[in-house]
């Protein structure tokens, strides 16, 4: 079939007409290899302007699309919805960008008028070479599986059941509620943190569409967005190891963390001298089923007159600020004075991280009930018959001692063990400190780097239960509104594809995949790329020695067309 | 040099980072030398070898590739292979003895308008420094 262009300029209001003389352009085009029509419009993007577009392009019976306007990343997506209103495929389409990187950047009207010539004829060259694309869809598993079964893991379970979707929520210890329920009370109501959690384990039950699989741990999770297979595999203590094999459309790791180990900083006695705790060993012994019925007692049994609190233990050495540490300090303040009238509580800390709407009251409240703030270095704890003493240095270099019945520590938080076995398992990065590194920081927070596994909670960076919550919510709103059930996944049309007959077996594209989407068919001996996973960045394309793999939509002939135009 | 010279430049930059960054730079009016055509791809890791040696060799007085700042990548990673391709590159085109300086790699993000502007600038000034490209004449395939 003959093919017939149409090249239509927009004048963008003024933003375009007045540096580009769009009528020498369209002189310099109309004449070009089978260009059927060349037009201006005054505003293409506008409702009336896209029902010109539509009618011209079904009266003329046009095979390929030239709009020259503004970027691509304005009005691409508009024009080509155009092109399929009219019947033509939208990837029989070239939006030639003459407003920002042309009329907006060229101050002399010629130049403008020349380079937007050139472009456009660029355009031209390249959309003869260019092929319909159809858009594909998948059919996607709904089901999601939930790694973690502390808050974090608890809420996003509780959002996502529902009567259409399943939930596999699984926790590698005996019973969910992870840290949280370890901890007697919760800052900054003084809530008690079993409570809590006993509230949220009870909704969760209540869903019939939550599957808990406790003592259990994911062993393999293979696939992408929409359909992972999942093997779990359950080792309760007295039972025999128990397989199984499920699939879901997403994965939630809400893995949690672990306290830095204070033993690797022996001056601070931990491990060596009596009554030195971490915070953990602290929410523990208050604890009324802990190890003293929830007394605040020392070794000998006896309870403490005075208590030193040690903030920011292992900051230096992790390279990050905990964030929660001071809030639940203030939180301890409270727990002690409550047990013990008249304790005298001293902490030392170099800087406070107190942000929050709430939590300066909290601060002031605790100066206010007595509890003694000293800026300084701790530079040791030490032993003695009479207790502990912790000898610090002040920022001016002076030098002091306290004498304390017990010590606590705030070490800092670190991502949980089993960070690195996920971050394998799924292919997704762990930042530089260790934990699962987000899509983006600023923009995707809760996304990893692979489709359809999100991460939330601690297991991305130290978090309060206030934001894990925030999080957990997040997640689950991304995953329904990816997931719905009866919805098909839209794939990336613009993937890449191995030409059979190219293709040397050499298998340097499945090195340079970012997405392992390319593996090797051992009885064809060539590659071949898995378009669910293929995002199209096209860097397989650059690195085949045969040329056998092509970005669609990027190939190079139609690179070609554009760059010899340019050129002109 | 530079007499009557009108200069081809061509910038391959990717969809994600730089070629926002240059949609930024007309947003904001900011001035580019006419003689630079950008050739939008979505990854740099999409522009191989053969495509920059084919600019010079059709007379591209310069070629100009921009992408994501290291560890931006849209790609994860493309623009670390865009790198290291462009390394390999130069040290072909510097054992053929041919121009090196005719090449630049840079990387320009989504919010960096004013970065693309000095980018292109100053590679367009070190081309009109260089004048044309003697390929165009001397090498026939």
């Amino acid at each position: 079939m003959a093919k017939r262009l149409g090249v239509y300029v927009c004048e963008c209001g003024t933003n375009i007409a007045d540096k580009v003389d769009i009528d020498k352009v369209l002189a310099a085009v109309s004449a070009l290899k089978d260009v059927e029509v060349a037009d201006r419009y005054k505003l293409l993007c506008s409702g009336d302007g896209q029902g010109y577009l539509k009618q011209s392009i079904t009266e003329n019976g046009l095979t390929h699309l030239v709009v020259a306007a503004c970027s691509p990343k304005q009005h691409e997506t508009t024009f080509m919805k155009v092109c399929e209103q009219a019947g033509l495929n939208p990837y029989l389409f070239q939006l030639v960008n003459i407003r920002e990187q042309c009329a907006w950047v060229t101050p002399d009207g010629e130049e403008a008028t020349d380079k937007a010539i050139r472009q456009i004829r660029a355009a031209i060259s390249r959309v003869h070479y260019h092929t319909a694309l159809e858009k594909k869809g998948m059919e996607c598993n709904p089901d999601v599986l939930v790694i973690g079964g502390g808050i974090a893991g608890i809420k996003a379970s509780q959002i996502l059941a529902a009567p259409d979707r399943k939930v596999y929520l699984v926790e590698k210890t005996a019973s969910l509620g992870g840290k949280t329920k370890r901890f007697s009370k919760l800052f900054v109501n003084m809530e008690s943190g079993p409570g809590l959690i006993a509230g949220e384990i009870e909704r969760l039950q209540k869903s019939k569409n939550i599957e808990v699989l406790t003592e259990s741990e994911a062993e393999q999770i293979l696939g992408f967005l929409g359909n992972f297979e999942v093997k779990v595999v359950s080792k309760a203590e007295d039972k025999e190891d128990k397989e199984q094999n499920f699939n879901v459309g997403a994965v939630v790791l809400a893995t949690g963390f672990e306290l830095f180990d204070a033993k690797g900083l022996p001056q601070y006695g931990y491990g060596t001298l009596d009554d030195v705790y971490t915070s953990l060993d602290f929410e523990e012994m208050n604890l009324a089923d802990g190890p003293t019925q929830g007394k605040v007692l020392l070794k000998n049994g006896q309870p403490p007159k005075s208590a030193a609190i040690i903030h920011c233990v292992g900051r230096a050495e992790k390279g990050y600020c905990s964030k929660v540490c001071c809030l639940y300090s203030f939180k301890f303040d409270r727990m002690l004075q409550s047990q013990l009238p008249g304790v005298k509580i001293a902490h030392f800390y170099s800087d406070l991280c107190i942000p929050g709407k709430a939590n300066q009251k909290f601060y002031e409240d605790t100066r206010e009930s007595g509890v003694e703030f000293v800026r300084s270095a701790v530079t040791e704890i030490a032993g003695g018959d009479k207790g502990l003493t912790v000898k610090y240095e002040t920022e001016t270099g002076a030098k002091g001692d306290l004498a304390v019945d017990m010590v606590i520590l705030l070490p800092a938080m670190e991502t949980s063990s089993d960070a690195r076995k996920f971050a394998e398992m799924l292919n997704i990065p762990q930042d530089d400190k260790g934990f699962l590194a987000e899509e983006h920081q600023l923009l995707s927070p809760v996304a990893s780097a692979v489709e359809g596994v999100f991460v939330i909670g601690c297991a991305r960076g130290p978090q309060s239960i206030a934001e894990s919550i925030v999080q957990a919510e997040a997640a689950a709103g991304k995953i329904l509104s990816a997931l719905v059930p009866g919805r098909k996944l839209e794939l990336e049309v613009k993937t890449s594809q191995i030409l059979e007959s190219f293709c040397t077996g050499c298998k340097t594209c499945i090195e340079v995949c970012p997405y392992g989407a390319i593996t090797f068919d051992e009885d064809r001996r060539i590659s071949v790329v898995n378009e669910v996973l293929c995002h199209g960045c096209g860097n397989c394309a650059a690195a085949c020695p045969s040329g056998a793999a092509r970005l669609k939509h990027f190939t190079f002939p139609q690179i070609y067309q554009e760059l010899k135009e340019v050129l002109r | 040099m530079g007499e009557g010279f009108t200069p081809r430049i061509v910038g391959f930059l990717c969809n994600w980072c730089s070629y926002a960054g240059a949609d930024l730079a007309g947003a904001a009016k900011l001035e580019i030398p006419a003689s630079l055509s950008v050739i939008r791809v979505m990854c740099s890791g999409r522009v191989d070898p053969v495509l920059v040696a084919t600019a010079l060799l059709q007379g591209a007085d310069g070629v100009l590739i921009a992408g994501c700042h290291p560890g931006d990548c849209h790609y994860r990673e493309g623009n670390y292979y865009a790198r290291r391709r462009f390394a390999l590159l130069k040290k072909t085109l510097e054992t053929l003895g041919l121009d090196t300086e005719r090449l630049m790699l840079a990387w320009v993000s989504a919010s960096e308008g004013q970065r693309f502007g000095e980018v292109a600038n100053q590679f367009a000034g070190q081309i009109m420094e260089l004048g044309p490209n003697p390929m165009k004449t001397k090498i026939s395939l």
